[in-house]
Order: structure tokens, then sequence, then C-alpha cells
């Protein structure tokens, strides 16, 4: 279709490359020093799988977050636990076991200061936890304000700011005031479970995806605005101030802003991915977002993730129920 | 509900048709009682099950409030006890590490001691009991490696 360019497939999990240690000496003999499988590969359509961590989870894992400083992965799963493991030269060490949620978990997230993480679940809550110079962990908040499963955190690109998306219908912010975590806004709208949500590169929006086939894009109004928008006190107001329905046939399990370039990716479950962009000159009170590109085939089975790669504009990579991940070339269309 | 009798002003004008009609409608209210009695049976049977449902609803519904509303104190009850206990264990401990764990533990008796127990109209009553809640859960894990 118009806009994309070539397409690179890597099937990652059906058995790819496993990292193995030094092989057994023989005779005695100590074993070989490992060679670092590092520096990254080099640059083109070929994907190799560097690590297999198959020892920290007893059921499904739900959902990955690399630290911002590139040297931790926390990993979350329907054992109830979230692993952080550590890159070391020959692969990766599991250094935490999280434990705490009375089940599932579904979503992982990490700060953008490196301190704090999140994690959240079917149990309803939302955990945030804290981490210090000696890689310890502490659980710092239990925030019970959603009334069902949660699907999904993020935090805020420059803020200590955290949103999540849950089976309720609803988008929740949440953040520090006098040492304590609280709830300081509810973004109602949805019309069915919200799966996933995406702050824009300047934090001022954000995006929620749903099960009612919608993206709807809110803006934060803080106390004075000069648009009148009415807040509570010093806490912002987020107004919805657009809803992209329509595109969609079926539920959309995650939204992704480029904070590059202001696209904005969704993943489907009617298989495919689209693209969206904003129509400039931007009207910040009513954006329109148009339909710039969308492979109504991108994989075989329901698309449940998309990420924009935060160095190199347009790559654009996916997963889906089929088992395949994908890496796409985006561009811009020029009538856009 | 019907009752038999009323007023039939078309008599006292006496005009033709309706006057007919008037002394039908007279000599029918003698078997109103005999036609009617289903549908009066039916309507006072509905007013004697509507009371009788009414008062059951009430000794039910208080009794499930005190029930429910048991549970809360209960639960609340539980956890002041474990946090009173705790309060005894980190009082030997004074170092930095435990001083964060005595402001988490000093927060939740005063969420816990503040909380109305004689209102359950209390329009916060949910919101504020969720928040007991997860402030014990954190406690309940930082204690752990104390204990």
């Amino acid at each position: 279709g118009r806009g994309w360019r070539g397409r690179g497939l890597r099937e990652g999990h059906a058995g790819g490359g496993v990292a193995r240690g030094p092989s057994p000496g023989s005779q005695g003999q100590p074993p070989p020093p490992v060679q670092p499988h590092y520096p990254p590969a080099p640059a083109g359509p070929s994907w190799v799988c560097r690590a297999v961590l198959g020892e920290g989870h007893q059921r499904t894992v739900r959902k990955v977050a690399w630290s911002p400083c590139g040297t931790y992965l926390a990993s979350a799963s329907f054992d109830a636990t979230t692993c952080i493991w550590k890159k070391q030269p020959d692969g990766f060490e599991c250094v935490t076991t999280l434990e705490g949620h009375e089940n599932e978990v579904k979503s992982v997230a990490w700060a953008p200061s490196g301190n704090l993480l999140a994690t959240c679940s079917r149990d309803k809550s939302v955990w945030v936890w804290e981490v210090d110079e000696e890689e310890e962990y502490e659980c710092v908040s239990v925030l019970n304000s959603h009334t069902q499963d949660v699907k999904h955190v993020v935090w805020h690109p420059n803020q200590e700011l955290l949103a999540s998306a849950s089976y309720d219908d609803t988008v929740k912010l949440y953040h520090e005031e006098e040492d304590d975590w609280v709830c300081c806004a509810t973004l109602e709208g949805h019309e069915s479970t919200v799966w996933s949500v995406a702050f824009d590169g300047s934090g001022e929006r954000l995006a929620s995806c749903s099960d009612d086939k919608t993206v709807r894009i809110w803006r934060r109004y803080k106390p004075g605005n000069e648009e009148g928008v009415a807040c509570s006190g010093t806490d912002p107001t987020w107004k919805c101030v657009c809803n992209l329905s329509g595109f969609h046939t079926r539920t959309i399990y995650d939204v992704a802003w480029c904070h590059l370039t202001g696209a904005l990716a969704t993943a489907c479950g009617d298989d495919a991915i689209r693209v969206f962009e904003e129509s400039s000159p931007a009207a910040p009170q009513q954006p329109t977002f148009s339909l710039a590109a969308h492979v109504a085939r991108a994989h075989s089975q329901d698309v449940n993730c998309v990420a924009w790669n935060p160095k190199e504009p347009g790559l654009l990579a996916s997963c889906s129920d089929d088992g395949e991940i994908a890496f796409w070339k985006y561009q811009r269309p020029e009538v856009c | 509900m019907l009752s038999g009798g009323g007023t039939h002003p078309a008599r006292s004008r006496g005009l033709g048709f309706r006057g007919a009609m008037a002394a039908a409608a007279s000599s029918a209210d003698m078997f109103d009682d005999i036609v009617m009695a289903e549908e009066r049976f039916h309507g006072e049977g509905y007013q004697e099950g509507y009371a009788e449902g009414s008062h059951i609803g009430v000794v039910e519904g208080r009794r499930y409030g005190s029930l429910h509303g048991a549970k809360i104190g209960s639960e609340v009850g539980c956890y002041l006890g474990f946090a009173l206990t705790w309060q005894c264990l980190l009082h030997k401990c004074t170092d930095e590490k435990n001083s964060k764990k005595t402001k988490v533990l000093d927060s939740l008796i005063g969420m816990i001691r503040k909380f109305p127990y004689e209102d359950p109209t209390y329009d916060k009553l949910q919101e504020d009991l969720e928040k007991i809640r997860g402030k014990f859960k954190q406690l309940h894990m930082a204690m752990d490696s104390v204990v």
C-alpha cells in the first residue's frame, strides 16, 4: 500500500537462535571463554535471536519493558510475578522477582527517571515500585482505583505521572502527592475495555484505544488555562479532543505514538496495522487525524502490539497471535 | 379497583337515551360485586402481598446490612491489629530504612482511626476502604522482610 516499503520478517518465538553458554570442556579442561555477542548485529533486514530467558516464569509472559538505561528488562507474567533481568556480558540474569499481585500481571513500565516501575494486574490494582542504587526494589504504593482488570500502564515521557487502562472502560492517571501516590484523574468516554494508552512526545496529549473500536485523543488543560476549561484545585483536567471512529472493524489492542514524527500506529483484532497522521496546521482544541496508511493483512491473526523505534523514524515493530514479529518501514505520504 | 355504585347525573337530567343507559347501569350495579369479584380479590391480594413483601424486605435488608457491616469492621479491625503490633516491633528500630516504614504505618493507623464507622451513607466509603486495603498490602510486603 502507499507509504509502505518492504517488510522484514523474523520468526522469533517459534524457535530461532538460542544463546548458549560455554560447552563442557573435554578431559577436565576449563571450557574456552565465551565470546561476547555484542556489539549489536549490523543494520539490515535480518534480525537474530540473542537470548531466550526461559527460567523465570511459570506461565504466559504478557509484557516486557526495557529500563531507560537499557541495562534491565522487566517481564510481566500471568504467574503473578514480575522478573527483573540484568544484561550481562554472556546473557541475562534474573536479579529480582517482584511478588505481591494476587493474579495475572498484565503490564509493566519503567518511569523515565529509571527509579520507578509500575505494574498492573487482573486483581484491579496498579503497583508502583521504587528501586535504589543497590538494586533493591520496594513497593511504594498499591493503588486500588480501578473497578476491573487493569490492562496496561505507561509513564509520562518526562514527568512522574502514570496512566493505566482498564476493563472498567476508563483511563486513570496517578501522581505523587505528599509522599503518597493518588489517582488524580479519571478519563471516561470509551464504551468498552480500554486496552492501551500512549502519551505523545510532549506529554500534553494522550491516545487511548479500546474494544469499542475507537481511538480517543485526550488533551491536558492546566489550571488557569486560556481556553477556559475548568479544573479542580491544582490538578489539570484531561478532555477528549478527538475520537477516531469508523476506521477499525475489531477491538484495537495497542496504540503507539511516535515521539519523533507524531505518527500514531494501531494494532487491531482485524489483523491490520493502521497509521494516522495529524493534519496541519494543528488546531489544538480540535485536532484532526487522517488515516495515512493501512496494511489490511499485516498478520494472519490479531495484531497485539505495535512499537515505534525510539531512534529511527518510520521503523515500526508489530507482533501477533500468529506467532510472528514483523518490522515495517513507514513513510508519511505526500498528501496528508 | 371498582366499587359498586356511583353518580348517575344522566338520570337527573331525564334525557331519553342516557336515561335508559342509566337505568341499565343501576341494575348492573347489583351484579357488580359478583362480576368484579375476581378483579377485586386480585387487587386486595396484591396490596396484602406488597405490604408483606416490604416488611420481609426490611428485615432481610437489616440482616444483610449488619452482616456486611460486620465483615468490613472485622477486616479493618484485623488491619489495625497488625498495624499496632508492627508499631510495637518497629519502636525498637530507629534506622533510616525503618523510619520510612514507620511513616507508612502511621498513615495506615491514621486512615483506620479516621474511618467513619457510624455512617453507612458516607459517600467515600468504598474509596477510603480501598485506600486502607492498598496501604495494608504495601506495608505487609515491607514488614515481611523485618519480621
